[in-house]
């Protein structure tokens, strides 16, 4: 009896633990399967489509090249495919109509005046004024007053790829707006989180030009996003070259030659993300261009530059409109690729590999997942564990006696 | 300082004596070495100001809008050609005729109004500047009465108004040209040529922000005065018609009916006065015949009145401009006859050979400055302290500063009078560039000009030395003022040397009221230097005199007033120990207030007064005590006493520093009334700190030599 009371009270004791560690490990498993749930959806949404925000956020005549620099980037995106509904575009001030403009309504990125970036279809969705700290917040978190128009917000859901291009005047850790008001580096990577957490996109591509341009990425804590500044902290960025005719410089180094990139591009081009970075040459920018990568998984080479300067995209086939479209395990065979009627298959080989290519711990977790399925109700679940950990309290039982 | 002596008193008393505060403590060892603080202060205040060109610093463009030279100029020939028409129109009208004057205004206003810009003319009344004692420092309009003048001494001016075709017509910028439409003269010509050329070429560009106003001012009665009037109307609007309607009578009288004028071109000529938004920025263009120079030259006048400056970035952009674009020399004005003085080429050497031994020391240092730009430098620095410290504008632009309108005059001198058309036309090309592009550059501006700076000297045209340099100085040679005085009193208000106990000499006879004797001859003689002051007005009233009279009449009547306030305030006591000190802590506690004020006002003026003043106040001493005590120390002072006091008296000090710039040959006594008119004519605070600052200093300083003690 003796000896056997100190046993009544191990395993009571033993009982009291199992129990502990039974709940644990469900608790834990519960979490993993719900983290692995929202993980996943991540990894392996589809791209739904894209998005552009694009940011100049200095006034007046002599920074007439930020808006040109704005005007050019939209311009290049509406070229290669994001349609004007999906382009948040704002402009801190008029250059076109400014009293000084020699060439009224009208804005050149070039001295050769061969393109008006102003032309008929430019649809300027935040103004003058409206180009705030608080209002750039509220367009990345869409947080908006009821009453701002659906034109005005961005829309964007898990799936989305956004373009966030801003120019203007920097600093340490500080893009100026409006000559009054400063975006810090902590209040941008407040918005991504803020963005990531609410599912507003799927990958994001932040292309800043601006004085210390890579200071502004230093807070970014967000997975999914890709970061290109002009300049490395204490380098200035310049400006390309003067328009003696219009009488200010009218683009920046940077934003200049990734035009000039792009200008060789068409929507179907294949160009990389990678090739987008080397094209950067550090004594034509007389500053050193920046990358961000490491919360971005994709490897770049494979990442095509439509992927957020275009918007191409798969789009899937069903029968009826209108009935709702699992998003997982969509037959491959029905993806044709809108805006292209051409066969491209070297571009389809590419979509094809990267839907294909997971990371091991994702393949692990959606197998776990799978099997997960096939037990059917998690009681049994738990009561095998339960079953499985007595061996190994007995054992370590026995061991520690 | 009483108050410190106090608090010394009430600590000595308890057992615990507590240590006074380190202010204090600062302040009393101060004190009592001011021998040698005012010694190394007033030496290290007077190196601080040679030192001055060597400080200077190279100017920049500090306002991003102005970008200058950024845009090409889109002036072609066609503008130089129609302006030289015009000039060629304006000329070859007989100068001889009575109404060659009234034919060369409306040819002017016809190729104004052809080219579609609004004309205007403006008729005004040339007003003699008078002495009104009670208006320095106030507005602009307030010494204007809009009497009744005679007929003949109404001027017109054109007026073209460019309206800026995108804007809001809420700026201005204005160019004026001088031109007198009753001489012919070539250079005037030219002036119009090129104002012409830029006003046309403006005319047609769809640039601007600002609207132009291009006023052709009517110098038969001066140049500044026109420019005055035009501004003084334009600004203050007169609602009653009387004035206008005087001078159409008069026009009407001499049937030259302006309003009625048959309109030639294809605007309408108006009348009434015609208004653009406010006034950015002016500038006004002069050309002049200088003989013997190597290049064409552009000479930038910027004082106003006193000795206000424009933003420093409007002489910037000029500067720019001439030097980079158009390949003008620019100079600003120097005393010519600095770069004649042996030993500032001496200094120049000296200093320059500190710089380069710093220099070897460690190569950080770098504040050598070549012999040449050294003096080149003083000589400039020189002259612009001195132009400040006059207080009268050395241009039509100073009339644009009463306004807060920041302006300067371009003087452009070509190399030669040009007599090849195609020579002729490259100058006028050259010189409507750079108007242009001062335009274009101004027109960008979004704001006043504020970026730069507003206080500064230059020493060249691209050398400026800011407020913050050039106040240290300043302030090194005040700065023992306020010690002496205090020092000075406490030595007059000490024990009698009988109490010998050492606790007693601690306790400071304490008498409050032994100063106040002192005070109030101070007072009567500052009294009495606002008499002296308010006695021009009175003077100048006389009809028919010449200025050497007025000079005779006002000296005799000034001296005649100290002389009856000495013997009203004469104190009948005998004078006791310690009043000439009382007498100089209060003398040199006035000039102290006063030079600080002055500064304030006008700082070069201010300057210049405390290089004589300070040391007149800190050497004088009775030269009864220093005779007495007969070594070559109180010789020396003696000597050195006599010579400052003598220097001071203001018209002595005016004609030696008129002796040594133009050589002591002939000297007028009238000069120096001549020359103090001027002053009060242009409302210059000069004038008030020479009648109630220096010269009650003065007197003070020679009453404390003098004093029978």
């Amino acid at each position: 009896m003796r000896s056997k009371l100190p046993d009544a009270a191990s395993s009571r004791k033993m009982a009291a633990s199992s129990a502990v560690v039974a709940i644990l490990a469900s608790i834990w498993l519960c979490s993993s399967i719900a983290a692995d749930a929202s993980g996943s959806s991540s990894e392996t949404t589809m791209h739904t489509n894209n998005w552009a925000v694009l940011v100049c956020t200095s006034r007046f005549w002599f920074n007439y090249r930020h808006m040109a620099n704005t005007l050019s980037l939209y311009r290049t995106v509406k070229r290669l495919g994001i349609p004007d509904e999906r382009i948040i575009l704002m402009l801190a001030d008029d250059m076109a109509c400014n009293s000084r403009n020699k060439y009224p309504a009208q804005v050149f990125n070039n001295e050769n005046h061969w393109l008006n970036l102003y032309g008929d279809n430019v649809e300027v969705d935040y103004r003058g004024y409206e180009v705030t700290v608080e209002n750039f917040l509220r367009v990345l978190t869409g947080r908006h007053e009821s009453a701002v128009p659906r034109s005005k917000r961005l829309l964007s859901d898990e799936g989305s790829h956004i373009l966030l291009y801003m120019t203007g005047h920097g600093g340490d850790e500080f893009l100026k707006f409006q000559d009054s008001e400063e975006l810090q580096s902590h209040d941008l990577a407040d918005a991504v989180k803020q963005m990531k957490e609410k599912h507003r996109f799927k990958e994001l591509l932040i292309m800043v030009d601006t004085c210390q341009a890579a200071t502004l990425f230093n807070q970014l804590h967000s997975p999914g996003v890709l970061a290109i500044a002009s300049s490395m902290k204490g380098e200035n960025s310049y400006s390309h070259h003067l328009d003696s005719d219009v009488g200010v410089s009218v683009v920046d180094r940077f934003t200049f030659y990734t035009l000039a990139f792009f200008e060789r591009l068409n929507m179907y081009d294949n160009a990389s993300l990678s090739r987008l970075f080397n094209s950067y040459d550090p004594n034509l920018l007389m500053s050193n261009a920046y990358y961000r990568t490491d919360l971005y998984q994709p490897n770049l080479q494979e990442v095509p530059v439509t992927n957020f300067f275009g918007s191409v995209m798969e789009t899937v086939h069903t029968d009826s409109a209108y009935r709702a479209f699992p998003q997982k395990n969509t037959p491959r065979e029905t993806r044709i690729r809108t805006g292209n009627t051409a066969e491209d298959d070297s571009r389809r080989s590419i979509l094809t590999d990267m839907t294909k290519a997971e990371c091991p711990f994702t393949r692990i977790v959606s197998s776990l997942e799978s099997k997960m399925e096939t037990v059917g109700n998690l009681d049994s679940l738990v009561n095998y564990g339960l079953v499985m950990i007595l061996p190994v309290l007995v054992v370590s039982v026995w061991l520690s006696t | 300082m009483a108050k410190v002596e106090k608090k010394e008193v009430a600590a000595a008393t308890p057992p615990w004596k507590p240590k006074p505060r380190p202010i204090v403590r600062l302040g009393i060892v101060l004190i009592s070495h001011s021998l040698l603080v005012s010694v190394v202060c007033c030496t290290a205040g007077i190196v601080a100001l040679f030192l001055l060109p060597m400080l200077a610093k190279n100017t920049y463009i500090s306002e991003n809008a102005l970008m200058p030279g950024s845009a090409s100029s889109m002036l072609s020939n066609h503008d130089i050609s129609e302006a030289e028409r015009l000039a060629k129109d304006l000329t070859s009208l007989n100068s001889g005729a009575a109404d060659a004057g009234i034919e060369r205004r409306r040819v002017l206003a016809k190729y104004l109004s052809d080219l579609g810009v609004e004309v205007g003319y403006h008729k005004f009344q040339s007003h003699q500047n008078q002495f009104h004692p009670l208006h320095f420092f106030s507005s602009p309009d307030s010494g204007l009465s809009r009497e009744n003048g005679s007929c003949s001494s109404y001027g017109i001016n054109v007026v073209g108004i460019i309206r800026a075709p995108q804007a809001d017509g809420k700026e201005a910028i204005v160019l004026v040209t001088p031109f007198n439409f009753r001489k012919n003269s070539s250079s005037e010509a030219l002036s119009i040529s090129i104002g012409y050329a830029v006003f046309s070429l403006l005319s047609r560009v769809s640039w601007l922000a600002k609207d132009i106003i291009w006023l052709v001012a009517d110098s038969q009665y001066g140049e500044y005065a026109s420019v005055a009037s035009w501004l003084r109307d334009y600004h203050i609007p007169v609602f009653s018609a009387s004035s206008s309607h005087n001078a159409d009578s008069c026009f009407e009288g001499n049937n030259i009916n302006l309003s009625r004028e048959e309109s030639p071109g294809r605007t309408e000529i108006s009348s009434g006065f015609r208004r653009a938004g406010t006034m950015a920025a002016a500038l006004v263009l002069k050309v002049t015949d200088v003989k013997g120079q190597l290049e064409d030259t552009l000479s930038v006048y910027a004082e106003a009145s006193n000795g206000q400056m424009p933003n420093l970035d409007l002489i910037n952009v000029v500067n720019y401009l001439a030097v980079h674009r158009q390949g003008l020399r620019v100079k600003v004005e120097k005393f010519l006859s600095v770069l004649t003085w042996e030993w500032i080429w001496v200094l120049g050497d000296t200093l320059n050979f500190i710089g380069k031994v710093a220099g070897s020391l460690n190569p950080e240092w770098k504040f050598g400055i070549s012999t040449p730009d050294y003096v080149e430098g003083t000589a400039t620095l020189a002259s612009s302290l001195y132009r400040q410290a006059l207080g009268i504008p050395t241009g039509p632009h100073g009339a644009f500063r009463d306004f807060q309108v920041d302006a300067i005059t371009l003087e452009i001198s070509p190399k030669v009078v040009y007599t090849n058309q195609g020579r002729r036309n490259e100058f006028i090309l050259r010189s409507a560039r750079l108007i242009e592009g001062v335009v274009r550059s101004v027109n960008n501006l979004l704001e006043k000009f504020h970026q730069s700076f507003f206080l500064y000297l230059l020493t060249s045209p691209a050398k400026f030395v800011s407020v913050g340099v050039y106040m240290i100085g300043f302030a090194l040679l005040v700065a023992p003022l306020p010690l002496v005085a205090a020092s000075l009193y406490v030595d007059a208000n000490k024990p009698e040397p009988s109490s010998q106990d050492p606790k007693q000499k601690l306790q400071i006879n304490f008498k409050p009221w032994k100063w106040l004797s002192a005070a109030k001859q101070v007072f009567t003689v500052h009294a009495w230097g606002v008499f002296v002051s308010l006695l021009p007005y009175f003077i100048s009233q006389i009809p028919n005199s010449t200025p050497a009279a007025h000079s005779i009449i006002w000296f005799s009547l000034s001296t005649f007033g100290l002389l009856v306030l000495y013997l009203i305030t004469k104190s009948p006591s005998k004078p006791q120990k310690g009043k000439w000190e009382n007498l100089k802590s209060l003398t040199i506690s006035a000039v102290f207030i006063g030079l600080l004020l002055m500064s304030v006002v006008n700082f070069a003026t201010a300057q210049i007064g405390a290089l004589v003043l300070v040391p007149a106040c800190l050497l004088a001493q009775p030269l009864k005590l220093d005779i007495r005590t007969a070594s070559l120390k109180t010789f020396l002072r003696i000597a050195t006493n006599v010579f400052i006091s003598f220097v001071a008296f203001p018209p002595a000090g005016f004609f030696i520093l008129k002796g040594v710039n133009e050589g002591f040959g002939n000297m007028d006594v009238g000069e120096f009334w001549t020359w103090l008119e001027s002053l009060w004519a242009w409302n210059s605070a000069t004038y008030i700190y020479i009648g109630m600052v220096h010269l009650p200093c003065w007197v003070l300083c020679l009453q404390i030599l003098l004093h029978s003690c």
